[in-house]
Protein backbone atom coordinates (compact mmCIF):
# COMPACT_ATOMS: atom_id res chain seq x y z
CA UNK A 1 0.00 0.00 0.00
CA UNK A 2 2.96 2.46 1.45
CA UNK A 3 5.08 1.41 -2.14
CA UNK A 4 1.66 2.21 -4.34
CA UNK A 5 1.03 5.37 -2.76
CA UNK A 6 4.85 6.13 -3.06
CA UNK A 7 4.45 5.60 -7.17
CA UNK A 8 1.31 7.49 -7.09
CA UNK A 9 3.25 10.66 -5.37
CA UNK A 10 6.05 10.37 -7.20
CA UNK A 11 3.97 10.12 -10.54
CA UNK A 12 2.56 13.57 -9.01
CA UNK A 13 5.51 15.42 -8.73
CA UNK A 14 6.76 14.02 -12.39
CA UNK A 15 3.72 15.31 -13.89
CA UNK A 16 4.00 18.38 -11.75
CA UNK A 17 7.76 18.54 -13.18
CA UNK A 18 6.13 17.96 -16.76
CA UNK A 19 3.71 20.79 -16.74
CA UNK A 20 6.12 23.57 -15.75
CA UNK A 21 8.59 22.49 -18.53
CA UNK A 22 5.73 22.78 -21.38
CA UNK A 23 4.17 25.58 -19.91
CA UNK A 24 6.95 28.66 -21.41
CA UNK A 25 4.63 31.28 -22.68
CA UNK A 26 5.70 34.72 -23.40
CA UNK A 27 3.23 37.87 -24.51
CA UNK A 28 5.88 39.77 -26.38
CA UNK A 29 7.40 38.32 -30.12
CA UNK A 30 10.19 40.10 -32.20
CA UNK A 31 11.10 40.40 -35.77
CA UNK A 32 14.55 42.10 -37.07
CA UNK A 33 14.58 43.50 -40.58
CA UNK A 34 17.69 44.71 -42.11
CA UNK A 35 18.15 45.62 -45.85
CA UNK A 36 21.47 46.77 -48.29
CA UNK A 37 21.34 49.26 -50.48
CA UNK A 38 24.35 49.24 -52.79
CA UNK A 39 26.05 51.66 -55.35
CA UNK A 40 23.98 51.53 -58.58
CA UNK A 41 25.01 52.97 -61.94
CA UNK A 42 23.86 52.19 -65.94
CA UNK A 43 24.38 53.31 -69.01
CA UNK A 44 22.27 53.15 -72.07
CA UNK A 45 21.40 54.79 -75.22
CA UNK A 46 19.22 57.81 -74.88
CA UNK A 47 17.36 57.14 -78.16
CA UNK A 48 18.22 57.79 -81.69
CA UNK A 49 21.48 58.76 -83.43
CA UNK A 50 21.03 61.48 -85.23
CA UNK A 51 24.23 61.98 -88.46
CA UNK A 52 25.06 65.10 -90.64
CA UNK A 53 27.17 66.55 -93.07
CA UNK A 54 27.48 62.50 -94.52
CA UNK A 55 28.17 61.90 -97.71
CA UNK A 56 27.85 57.65 -97.99
CA UNK A 57 27.48 56.35 -94.66
CA UNK A 58 24.80 56.45 -92.57
CA UNK A 59 23.44 54.82 -88.57
CA UNK A 60 24.52 51.44 -89.65
CA UNK A 61 22.84 50.32 -85.37
CA UNK A 62 21.05 53.14 -84.30
CA UNK A 63 20.32 53.32 -80.57
CA UNK A 64 17.23 52.45 -79.06
CA UNK A 65 16.59 54.27 -75.73
CA UNK A 66 16.55 52.57 -72.81
CA UNK A 67 18.39 49.56 -74.34
CA UNK A 68 22.10 49.06 -74.25
CA UNK A 69 24.08 51.49 -75.78
CA UNK A 70 25.75 49.32 -78.73
CA UNK A 71 25.42 51.85 -81.76
CA UNK A 72 27.64 51.85 -85.71
CA UNK A 73 27.92 54.72 -87.52
CA UNK A 74 29.62 54.91 -90.56
CA UNK A 75 30.44 58.67 -91.12
CA UNK A 76 30.70 57.69 -95.12
CA UNK A 77 33.55 59.89 -97.01
CA UNK A 78 35.38 62.31 -95.13
CA UNK A 79 37.63 63.24 -97.93
CA UNK A 80 37.31 66.93 -99.49
CA UNK A 81 34.63 65.41 -102.11
CA UNK A 82 32.72 66.10 -99.10
CA UNK A 83 31.78 69.99 -99.06
CA UNK A 84 30.33 69.62 -95.65
CA UNK A 85 32.00 71.98 -93.15
CA UNK A 86 31.78 68.46 -90.61
CA UNK A 87 30.66 65.28 -90.35
CA UNK A 88 28.83 64.37 -87.30
CA UNK A 89 26.98 62.15 -85.25
CA UNK A 90 25.11 62.74 -82.25
CA UNK A 91 24.68 59.60 -80.06
CA UNK A 92 21.99 59.88 -76.94
CA UNK A 93 23.46 58.61 -73.64
CA UNK A 94 21.38 58.00 -70.63
CA UNK A 95 22.47 57.21 -67.26
CA UNK A 96 20.85 56.04 -64.54
CA UNK A 97 22.18 55.74 -60.49
CA UNK A 98 21.38 56.10 -56.72
CA UNK A 99 24.76 57.28 -56.14
CA UNK A 100 27.69 60.36 -57.63
CA UNK A 101 28.90 59.33 -61.00
CA UNK A 102 31.86 59.25 -63.53
CA UNK A 103 31.30 58.52 -66.72
CA UNK A 104 34.67 57.86 -68.41
CA UNK A 105 35.60 57.47 -72.68
CA UNK A 106 38.32 55.49 -74.14
CA UNK A 107 38.83 55.62 -77.86
CA UNK A 108 40.98 53.95 -80.04
CA UNK A 109 41.60 55.30 -83.63
CA UNK A 110 43.16 52.98 -86.79
CA UNK A 111 43.39 53.95 -90.08
CA UNK A 112 44.91 52.00 -92.77
CA UNK A 113 46.66 54.62 -94.04
CA UNK A 114 50.63 54.93 -92.66
CA UNK A 115 51.56 58.57 -93.54
CA UNK A 116 51.22 61.44 -90.84
CA UNK A 117 48.53 62.39 -93.45
CA UNK A 118 46.03 59.70 -92.11
CA UNK A 119 43.12 59.94 -89.97
CA UNK A 120 44.51 59.88 -86.38
CA UNK A 121 42.85 60.01 -82.88
CA UNK A 122 42.96 64.24 -82.72
CA UNK A 123 41.22 64.30 -86.03
CA UNK A 124 38.20 63.30 -84.31
CA UNK A 125 36.43 65.46 -82.59
CA UNK A 126 34.74 64.76 -79.21
CA UNK A 127 32.12 66.51 -77.20
CA UNK A 128 29.06 66.53 -74.74
CA UNK A 129 26.02 68.61 -75.59
CA UNK A 130 23.46 69.56 -72.75
CA UNK A 131 23.25 67.66 -70.13
CA UNK A 132 19.47 67.00 -69.24
CA UNK A 133 17.66 65.89 -66.21
CA UNK A 134 14.44 66.00 -66.43
CA UNK A 135 11.41 63.58 -65.48
CA UNK A 136 9.45 62.20 -62.66
CA UNK A 137 11.93 60.94 -59.88
CA UNK A 138 14.59 62.64 -60.99
CA UNK A 139 17.55 64.46 -59.62
CA UNK A 140 16.85 67.70 -61.30
CA UNK A 141 18.87 69.75 -58.55
CA UNK A 142 22.11 67.36 -59.34
CA UNK A 143 25.02 69.55 -60.51
CA UNK A 144 27.40 67.93 -63.07
CA UNK A 145 30.92 68.98 -64.80
CA UNK A 146 31.32 68.36 -68.31
CA UNK A 147 35.14 67.44 -68.98
CA UNK A 148 34.88 68.08 -72.67
CA UNK A 149 34.13 71.87 -74.51
CA UNK A 150 30.98 71.01 -75.83
CA UNK A 151 30.35 70.58 -79.12
CA UNK A 152 33.57 70.03 -81.20
CA UNK A 153 32.18 71.70 -84.56
CA UNK A 154 31.45 74.61 -82.08
CA UNK A 155 33.79 77.46 -84.13
CA UNK A 156 35.35 77.84 -80.35
CA UNK A 157 36.52 74.30 -80.39
CA UNK A 158 38.99 74.04 -83.30
CA UNK A 159 40.73 76.48 -86.15
CA UNK A 160 42.99 75.76 -89.46
CA UNK A 161 46.45 75.32 -88.07
CA UNK A 162 48.05 78.21 -89.33
CA UNK A 163 51.48 76.74 -90.14
CA UNK A 164 50.19 73.45 -91.46
CA UNK A 165 47.04 74.32 -92.51
CA UNK A 166 45.07 71.12 -91.04
CA UNK A 167 42.01 71.89 -89.49
CA UNK A 168 42.64 71.05 -85.41
CA UNK A 169 40.02 70.65 -82.66
CA UNK A 170 42.00 72.71 -80.46
CA UNK A 171 40.17 73.58 -76.84
CA UNK A 172 40.77 70.98 -73.95
CA UNK A 173 38.80 67.44 -74.32
CA UNK A 174 37.77 68.13 -77.93
CA UNK A 175 38.88 65.27 -79.63
CA UNK A 176 39.56 61.22 -79.18
CA UNK A 177 43.40 61.84 -78.49
CA UNK A 178 42.58 63.20 -75.24
CA UNK A 179 40.50 59.90 -74.46
CA UNK A 180 43.32 57.27 -75.88
CA UNK A 181 42.89 56.16 -72.05
CA UNK A 182 40.19 56.31 -69.64
CA UNK A 183 39.23 59.54 -69.15
CA UNK A 184 36.53 61.20 -67.02
CA UNK A 185 34.30 63.07 -69.55
CA UNK A 186 31.57 63.76 -67.35
CA UNK A 187 30.71 63.60 -63.72
CA UNK A 188 27.86 64.40 -61.35
CA UNK A 189 25.36 63.80 -58.38
CA UNK A 190 23.14 61.13 -57.96
CA UNK A 191 20.87 60.92 -60.93
CA UNK A 192 17.70 59.27 -59.65
CA UNK A 193 15.88 60.04 -56.68
CA UNK A 194 14.33 56.60 -54.72
CA UNK A 195 12.11 55.67 -57.59
CA UNK A 196 11.76 51.54 -58.60
CA UNK A 197 13.85 50.49 -61.66
CA UNK A 198 10.33 50.34 -63.78
CA UNK A 199 10.70 54.14 -64.23
CA UNK A 200 12.60 54.73 -67.21
CA UNK A 201 14.02 58.13 -66.52
CA UNK A 202 17.64 59.18 -66.05
CA UNK A 203 20.19 62.03 -67.17
CA UNK A 204 20.05 62.24 -70.77
CA UNK A 205 23.28 63.89 -72.97
CA UNK A 206 24.36 63.57 -76.27
CA UNK A 207 27.83 62.07 -77.05
CA UNK A 208 28.94 64.10 -79.97
CA UNK A 209 31.85 62.94 -82.33
CA UNK A 210 32.68 64.89 -85.66
CA UNK A 211 35.19 64.67 -88.51
CA UNK A 212 36.57 67.62 -90.96
CA UNK A 213 36.91 66.92 -94.43
CA UNK A 214 40.06 67.13 -95.19
CA UNK A 215 42.98 66.09 -97.85
CA UNK A 216 43.71 63.00 -95.71
CA UNK A 217 45.36 60.08 -96.72
CA UNK A 218 43.40 57.53 -98.71
CA UNK A 219 42.17 54.77 -96.76
CA UNK A 220 39.76 53.57 -94.22
CA UNK A 221 39.43 54.54 -90.33
CA UNK A 222 37.70 52.49 -87.52
CA UNK A 223 36.82 54.63 -84.75
CA UNK A 224 35.71 52.56 -81.35
CA UNK A 225 34.58 54.36 -78.71
CA UNK A 226 33.62 52.76 -74.51
CA UNK A 227 32.16 54.61 -72.26
CA UNK A 228 31.94 53.28 -68.52
CA UNK A 229 29.99 54.50 -65.61
CA UNK A 230 30.46 54.22 -62.49
CA UNK A 231 30.47 55.16 -58.96
CA UNK A 232 33.65 55.69 -56.68
CA UNK B 1 8.02 4.23 7.63
CA UNK B 2 4.64 6.27 8.61
CA UNK B 3 6.50 9.78 9.17
CA UNK B 4 8.85 8.84 6.00
CA UNK B 5 5.14 8.69 4.11
CA UNK B 6 3.64 11.81 5.75
CA UNK B 7 6.81 13.70 4.49
CA UNK B 8 6.70 12.56 0.55
CA UNK B 9 3.00 13.20 0.88
CA UNK B 10 3.46 16.70 2.43
CA UNK B 11 6.13 17.61 -0.21
CA UNK B 12 4.32 16.48 -3.15
CA UNK B 13 1.52 18.50 -1.89
CA UNK B 14 3.52 21.61 -1.03
CA UNK B 15 4.84 21.38 -4.18
CA UNK B 16 1.91 21.47 -6.34
CA UNK B 17 0.07 23.71 -3.84
CA UNK B 18 2.96 26.41 -4.59
CA UNK B 19 2.87 25.84 -8.45
CA UNK B 20 -0.94 26.48 -7.88
CA UNK B 21 0.00 29.79 -6.47
CA UNK B 22 1.41 30.56 -9.68
CA UNK B 23 -0.88 32.49 -11.87
CA UNK B 24 -1.11 30.81 -14.95
CA UNK B 25 -0.21 33.27 -17.86
CA UNK B 26 -3.59 33.67 -20.14
CA UNK B 27 -1.86 35.16 -23.17
CA UNK B 28 0.78 34.14 -25.19
CA UNK B 29 1.91 34.94 -28.93
CA UNK B 30 4.38 32.69 -30.60
CA UNK B 31 6.16 31.69 -33.66
CA UNK B 32 3.14 30.99 -36.45
CA UNK B 33 5.64 28.89 -38.60
CA UNK B 34 8.23 28.70 -40.70
CA UNK B 35 8.63 32.36 -42.37
CA UNK B 36 8.87 32.81 -46.20
CA UNK B 37 10.73 35.21 -48.52
CA UNK B 38 10.34 36.16 -52.29
CA UNK B 39 12.13 38.48 -54.75
CA UNK B 40 15.15 38.27 -52.67
CA UNK B 41 18.75 39.03 -53.99
CA UNK B 42 21.19 37.59 -51.50
CA UNK B 43 18.16 37.92 -48.58
CA UNK B 44 17.04 35.54 -46.55
CA UNK B 45 14.96 35.13 -42.88
CA UNK B 46 15.02 32.83 -40.34
CA UNK B 47 12.47 31.52 -37.79
CA UNK B 48 11.12 28.82 -35.66
CA UNK B 49 8.90 26.55 -38.20
CA UNK B 50 6.84 24.81 -34.73
CA UNK B 51 4.27 27.15 -33.21
CA UNK B 52 5.97 25.87 -29.60
CA UNK B 53 8.86 28.36 -29.99
CA UNK B 54 9.03 31.66 -29.18
CA UNK B 55 8.48 34.37 -32.12
CA UNK B 56 12.31 35.01 -33.62
CA UNK B 57 12.31 36.36 -36.66
CA UNK B 58 15.27 37.26 -38.14
CA UNK B 59 14.76 39.18 -41.92
CA UNK B 60 17.68 39.96 -44.85
CA UNK B 61 15.75 41.57 -47.30
CA UNK B 62 19.27 41.42 -49.04
CA UNK B 63 20.18 43.90 -52.13
CA UNK B 64 17.30 46.27 -52.66
CA UNK B 65 19.37 49.09 -54.76
CA UNK B 66 17.91 48.15 -58.71
CA UNK B 67 20.62 45.46 -58.91
CA UNK B 68 17.46 43.29 -57.85
CA UNK B 69 15.53 43.33 -60.69
CA UNK B 70 12.71 41.83 -58.87
CA UNK B 71 9.35 43.81 -58.71
CA UNK B 72 9.44 43.88 -55.27
CA UNK B 73 10.54 41.53 -52.27
CA UNK B 74 7.94 39.83 -49.69
CA UNK B 75 8.37 38.48 -46.53
CA UNK B 76 5.83 36.72 -44.78
CA UNK B 77 5.74 35.81 -40.77
CA UNK B 78 3.69 33.42 -39.41
CA UNK B 79 2.64 34.27 -35.83
CA UNK B 80 0.67 32.11 -33.36
CA UNK B 81 -1.83 33.68 -30.33
CA UNK B 82 -3.28 31.76 -27.45
CA UNK B 83 -5.55 33.49 -24.70
CA UNK B 84 -7.80 32.71 -22.33
CA UNK B 85 -9.72 36.50 -22.70
CA UNK B 86 -10.17 38.62 -24.67
CA UNK B 87 -6.88 40.12 -26.33
CA UNK B 88 -5.28 42.30 -28.68
CA UNK B 89 -1.85 42.40 -30.22
CA UNK B 90 -0.08 45.59 -30.63
CA UNK B 91 2.90 46.49 -32.91
CA UNK B 92 5.83 48.82 -32.55
CA UNK B 93 9.12 49.41 -34.48
CA UNK B 94 12.37 50.87 -33.61
CA UNK B 95 15.30 51.48 -36.01
CA UNK B 96 14.60 52.37 -39.92
CA UNK B 97 15.18 55.81 -39.60
CA UNK B 98 17.95 57.59 -42.10
CA UNK B 99 18.29 61.60 -42.32
CA UNK B 100 18.50 60.85 -46.26
CA UNK B 101 15.34 61.03 -47.48
CA UNK B 102 16.77 59.12 -50.62
CA UNK B 103 17.48 56.27 -48.39
CA UNK B 104 15.27 53.57 -47.26
CA UNK B 105 12.84 55.05 -45.02
CA UNK B 106 10.20 53.66 -42.75
CA UNK B 107 7.11 54.43 -45.30
CA UNK B 108 9.34 51.88 -48.17
CA UNK B 109 8.61 48.73 -45.98
CA UNK B 110 4.83 47.67 -46.30
CA UNK B 111 3.21 46.10 -43.01
CA UNK B 112 0.11 44.06 -43.48
CA UNK B 113 -1.73 41.50 -41.64
CA UNK B 114 -3.87 38.56 -43.21
CA UNK B 115 -4.88 35.17 -43.44
CA UNK B 116 -6.58 34.71 -39.73
CA UNK B 117 -7.12 31.16 -39.42
CA UNK B 118 -7.63 28.57 -36.62
CA UNK B 119 -4.83 26.05 -34.87
CA UNK B 120 -6.14 23.18 -34.04
CA UNK B 121 -9.16 21.57 -32.42
CA UNK B 122 -8.99 23.73 -29.02
CA UNK B 123 -8.90 27.08 -30.55
CA UNK B 124 -12.01 28.82 -28.98
CA UNK B 125 -15.27 29.72 -31.20
CA UNK B 126 -16.54 32.43 -29.74
CA UNK B 127 -19.95 33.51 -31.27
CA UNK B 128 -20.76 36.90 -30.08
CA UNK B 129 -17.61 39.05 -30.65
CA UNK B 130 -15.51 39.03 -34.03
CA UNK B 131 -11.52 38.89 -34.63
CA UNK B 132 -10.61 42.63 -35.81
CA UNK B 133 -7.75 42.88 -38.31
CA UNK B 134 -7.52 46.86 -37.48
CA UNK B 135 -7.05 49.32 -40.68
CA UNK B 136 -4.85 50.53 -42.02
CA UNK B 137 -3.17 46.70 -41.71
CA UNK B 138 -5.75 44.70 -42.95
CA UNK B 139 -3.95 44.69 -46.28
CA UNK B 140 -1.71 42.45 -48.18
CA UNK B 141 0.99 44.75 -49.18
CA UNK B 142 2.26 42.91 -51.96
CA UNK B 143 -1.12 43.58 -53.99
CA UNK B 144 -1.76 47.01 -52.86
CA UNK B 145 1.86 48.77 -53.76
CA UNK B 146 0.93 51.90 -55.91
CA UNK B 147 3.68 54.53 -57.39
CA UNK B 148 3.25 57.75 -55.81
CA UNK B 149 3.81 61.56 -58.04
CA UNK B 150 7.18 61.55 -56.63
CA UNK B 151 7.69 58.17 -58.50
CA UNK B 152 8.44 56.00 -54.99
CA UNK B 153 6.80 53.40 -54.49
CA UNK B 154 4.18 53.35 -51.49
CA UNK B 155 1.50 51.19 -49.60
CA UNK B 156 -1.81 51.34 -47.74
CA UNK B 157 -0.27 50.91 -44.61
CA UNK B 158 3.67 50.58 -43.61
CA UNK B 159 5.91 50.35 -40.82
CA UNK B 160 5.77 54.14 -40.23
CA UNK B 161 2.55 53.45 -39.24
CA UNK B 162 3.54 51.48 -35.80
CA UNK B 163 6.09 54.37 -34.59
CA UNK B 164 4.40 53.42 -31.53
CA UNK B 165 2.42 50.50 -29.96
CA UNK B 166 -0.50 50.25 -32.32
CA UNK B 167 -3.50 47.54 -31.91
CA UNK B 168 -3.63 45.58 -35.15
CA UNK B 169 -5.37 42.88 -34.02
CA UNK B 170 -8.42 42.26 -31.41
CA UNK B 171 -10.93 39.68 -30.33
CA UNK B 172 -12.72 37.30 -27.73
CA UNK B 173 -10.58 34.66 -26.11
CA UNK B 174 -8.52 32.83 -28.48
CA UNK B 175 -8.62 29.09 -26.56
CA UNK B 176 -10.12 26.62 -24.95
CA UNK B 177 -8.93 25.78 -21.47
CA UNK B 178 -5.50 28.20 -20.83
CA UNK B 179 -3.41 29.83 -22.72
CA UNK B 180 -0.60 26.91 -22.24
CA UNK B 181 1.21 26.87 -25.02
CA UNK B 182 0.15 23.83 -27.71
CA UNK B 183 0.18 23.03 -31.28
CA UNK B 184 -3.59 23.05 -31.29
CA UNK B 185 -5.25 25.79 -28.71
CA UNK B 186 -5.06 29.55 -30.62
CA UNK B 187 -5.40 31.33 -34.18
CA UNK B 188 -2.36 32.22 -36.30
CA UNK B 189 -2.13 35.22 -38.93
CA UNK B 190 0.34 36.11 -41.45
CA UNK B 191 2.45 39.11 -41.14
CA UNK B 192 3.76 40.58 -44.29
CA UNK B 193 6.42 43.09 -45.34
CA UNK B 194 7.62 43.90 -48.38
CA UNK B 195 10.18 46.64 -50.07
CA UNK B 196 10.30 47.62 -53.85
CA UNK B 197 13.99 47.60 -55.51
CA UNK B 198 14.69 51.27 -55.80
CA UNK B 199 17.07 53.78 -56.59
CA UNK B 200 17.71 54.44 -52.55
CA UNK B 201 20.51 56.14 -51.54
CA UNK B 202 23.45 53.41 -50.51
CA UNK B 203 23.80 52.09 -47.34
CA UNK B 204 22.21 49.57 -44.53
CA UNK B 205 19.10 49.80 -43.18
CA UNK B 206 17.80 47.55 -39.84
CA UNK B 207 14.62 47.72 -37.90
CA UNK B 208 13.08 45.94 -35.20
CA UNK B 209 9.42 45.22 -34.77
CA UNK B 210 7.87 44.14 -31.70
CA UNK B 211 4.52 42.25 -31.50
CA UNK B 212 2.86 42.08 -28.18
CA UNK B 213 -0.48 40.39 -26.90
CA UNK B 214 -2.36 41.71 -24.14
CA UNK B 215 -5.52 42.29 -22.34
CA UNK B 216 -7.96 43.53 -24.85
CA UNK B 217 -10.81 46.06 -25.62
CA UNK B 218 -14.13 43.93 -24.16
CA UNK B 219 -15.47 41.27 -26.52
CA UNK B 220 -17.51 38.71 -25.14
CA UNK B 221 -17.17 35.13 -26.11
Amino acid sequence: MLKMITIAAKAVFVTVIMVVATSAQSTTGTVNMSGTVSKFVEINSGGAVTLSGNSGGGVTTDGTANNPLAVVVNLGELGPSNTSSFVSASVPLKLRSNAAYVLSLLATVSSSGTTANRIVASDVGFGLGSVTRTGVGVNSTGSDTDGTSGDPTLAANGAVNATTGRFEFTAPGSNLGAFSSSTTALNGAFVLNAVPRSNTNGLTVPAIFAVKPQFYEVGSTTVTATFTVTAP
Amino acid sequence: MRSKFGILILNCLAFVGGVGTVPAQALDISSGGTPTITGALNGSVTGSSSVLNDLVVAINFGEISPANTSSLVKVVVPIAVRSNRAYRVTASVSGATNANLQAVQRTDIGFGVNNFRVMGSRARNCARSNHIIYNPFNNNPANSVTINANGRATYPSTINNIVSPTMILSGPRLSQGNAQRRTDNGYIFDVIFTIMPQFYADGITSAVITFTISDGPNAPC
